[in-house]
């Protein structure tokens, strides 16, 4: 059951800028197949779709952090493309915090993310911005 | 490259709990609001949510049917801001609203749509930089 565990960083806790990865995941086809159309409606993807990389960001967390805390809301997320991908091959990310701060009393997080392929080329980098369950002073 | 708003047409993404439970598969994040019905049903939303991400999944493709490619080539850029979230039973759709070419240097074109529900409710704002080659 340790896949279902929660992340519950307190507000507090978390470092800005402190590097984590690389995760190394494959890009398999069973992934980029199921993310070309519709949700698990499978398709032939000629190269990784662009619905991959948030999966991607998403795998990262569970391993950097634990994922995305139980109580946190998305705000707002940012990708930008920087090298189409193949598929059937390995990537490795990397996620730091990259900012904390309050807005309008509410704790906002940044969590970075960056995606390099075999060769260390950097094929995505992107950001959620998420409104954290706690803010400072609060476990 | 040229690019107008009737080039992106409407993409649909019907969000079931089936296809909730398959993405949690794929990327790993089994948080009880999106995959176990009876914690959600306690939670704030009332029931399950559909991940975020979903909710780009016809822009995703809109985006790349219009480009012709599989994947986003580089200089792609997206901003989406979350507005409201997707529930079993939903129909999240993608739309442009307004394409224009770029005016701050780089040639290319700024794309601004909307991910919305079929009752009109925005779910994700999405604003789109598209290099022109």
């Amino acid at each position: 059951m340790t896949d279902n565990l929660l992340s519950n960083i307190p507000f507090d806790s978390l470092v800005v800028g402190e590097k984590k990865g690389p995760y190394t995941f494959r890009v398999s086809r069973e992934l980029a197949d199921n993310l070309i159309g519709a949700v698990g409606v499978a398709g032939e993807a000629s190269a990784c779709p662009p619905a991959v990389y948030p999966t991607l960001f998403l795998m990262a967390l569970r391993q950097s952090m634990g994922g995305i805390p139980a109580g946190s809301i998305l705000a707002k997320q940012e990708l930008e493309f920087h090298k189409p991908l193949a598929v059937d091959v390995d990537v490795h990310v990397f996620t730091w915090i990259g900012e904390t701060y309050l807005r309008r009393e509410r704790p906002f997080v940044v969590i970075e993310f960056e995606i390099q392929d075999d060769v260390g080329e950097t094929v995505l980098t992107g950001r959620k911005i998420i409104v954290w369950p706690t803010g400072p002073g609060e476990v | 490259m040229t690019l107008d708003i009737g080039m992106f047409q409407p993409m649909v993404e019907v969000i079931t709990q089936d296809s909730i439970n398959r993405y949690a598969e794929l990327s790993g994040d089994f948080n009880p609001l999106h995959v176990d019905v009876a914690f959600a049903e306690k939670s704030e939303f009332g029931g399950t949510i559909a991940h975020g991400p979903m909710q780009l999944q016809p822009c995703f493709r809109s985006l790349c049917e219009v480009l012709g490619v599989d994947a986003l080539p580089a200089g792609v850029t997206m901003s989406i801001t979350y507005r409201s979230p997707a529930r079993p039973g939903d129909s999240a759709s993608f739309s442009a609203l307004s394409v224009e070419e770029n005016e701050d240097g780089a040639e290319g074109f700024k794309v601004h749509g909307q991910s919305a529900k079929a009752d009109g409710t925005v779910l994700a704002d999405i604003k789109l930089v598209i290099p022109s080659e």
